[in-house]
């Protein structure tokens, strides 16, 4: 046995554990440190599995946005887990015990038997990688090849806020998201939140821009930008901006609107819907990048402070 | 140089299972939080390490990427801890 895949194994066998005590953990609060413990070891495996774009995603989602958005969560329940003595009956723990395991099954099942070798179009994305001038195979897939998903997902996320706006009460309509934070001007969150947002923008920048040949993209890259921004606001050195903005209202469509105006183009100028003739693919895409990049920073930063709060006063 | 790397790998792997069982024990939320600290730390570094061993040079930006990330739980941790302590009447305890 190699020295590799001692690691792998005991890699492997860590990241299970983890995932039984966070499932098996009765305070919510463990379960979610647990969870977010347990996004930073599956970012390892990923990199393991020579998947760094799904790593870079995990890294930032798992270990740092999602993180912050259980742990939110989390404060809130205790205050009702705190008064909730009754457990679920006998008959419930094992109708979902049953299912959980059939679930398991189910997708256990599929992956063993899935077709070897898989049918695959990877050698077919590689061999067109001249069409758009990149050398990422995963950018030119959500970019170009498959860049109606990648559109729709950006309205999904629009629909997203959109929800979570939805949950805001009458007089806090159109207000504030989240509570206005105050730190101590001296302390060292402030200090923490004057120090890392330069370096993190800088990161932030840099995993879009080397996206087109290596791991990156918008999205690593504006889940970055998006944590910079809440660390500000969580040290209370800016305030989030009222929902019923104008201006944060059209960055947050700017993305996906330049990607449908780009795509309508396609029609005239190119062969199809979202076609791009090949002489300006890559700088068209980069363009469609800057602008989703803001947008889903912005998207990520507000979902994350939540639904309005507070009127504009 | 590949074999102390490998090995060096292995060693913070082991240190990062430790934290792990520091995880699992607790007793409190704040010794919890500590540990996952920690492990961030040690994925960062077994990232560095694996990223040369493995000529994966990506590895670094996401070893970067964590670095900026890791500490934002933790700070979340503390803000959210202190606006529910605070929301249940008690003075915050000065963690932050």
């Amino acid at each position: 046995m190699s020295v590799a895949t001692a690691f792998e194994i005991v890699l492997a066998a860590v990241v299970l554990g983890l995932g039984i005590w966070t499932t098996a953990v009765r305070e919510t609060y463990s379960a979610t440190v647990g969870f977010v413990a347990y996004g930073l070891l599956v970012a390892l495996v990923w990199v393991r599995l020579d998947a760094v774009d799904v790593a870079l995603t995990e890294a930032a989602i798992g270990g740092g946005l999602g993180g912050v958005l259980l742990l939110g969560a989390a404060a809130r329940l205790r205050n009702t887990e705190l008064v909730l003595t009754e457990a679920p009956g006998k008959a419930t723990q094992v109708a979902a015990a049953v299912l959980a395991a059939l679930t398991g099954a189910a997708l256990a099942g599929a992956v063993l038997l899935l077709p070897d070798p898989a049918p695959t179009l990877a050698p077919t994305v590689v061999e067109h990688a001249w069409a758009t001038g990149m050398t990422n195979p995963v950018t030119n897939v959500l970019m170009a090849f498959r860049a109606m998903d990648t559109m729709l997902e950006k309205v999904v996320l629009l629909l997203a806020i959109v929800g979570v706006w939805s949950l805001a009460t009458d007089g806090a309509w159109g207000g504030h998201p989240g509570p206005r934070h105050r730190a101590d001007p001296h302390g060292v969150l402030v200090f923490l939140a004057r120090l890392l947002p330069p370096v993190g923008i800088v990161v932030g920048i840099y995993i879009l821009w080397t996206g087109a040949n290596h791991p990156g993209g918008a999205f690593q890259g504006g889940a970055i930008l998006a944590s910079m921004w809440l660390l500000t606001i969580m040290a209370g050195l800016t305030d989030t901006p009222p929902v019923s903005s104008r201006r944060w209202r059209l960055v947050l469509v700017a993305g996906p609107g330049l990607f449908l105006v780009v795509g309508l183009a396609g029609l005239w100028l190119g062969a199809a819907f979202l076609a791009y003739p090949p002489a300006q693919a890559k700088p068209l895409i980069l363009g469609i990048e800057v602008a989703m990049i803001l947008t889903i920073a912005v998207t990520l930063g507000l979902l994350i402070a939540g639904a309005p709060e507070r009127s504009v006063k | 140089m590949n074999d102390f790397l490998t090995a060096a790998v292995g060693f913070v792997l082991a240190m990062l299972a430790l934290g792990l069982v520091s995880i699992l024990r607790g007793p409190g939320d704040t010794d919890r939080m500590m540990a996952a600290q920690l492990i961030g730390t040690g994925g960062i570094a077994v990232l560095l390490l694996l990223g040369t061993v493995a000529r994966v040079p990506a590895a670094v930006d996401v070893a970067l990427t964590l670095a900026l990330l890791a500490t934002f739980a933790s700070i979340a941790f503390v803000k959210k801890g202190l606006s529910s302590l605070e929301a249940n009447g008690t003075e915050p305890t000065g963690e932050e």
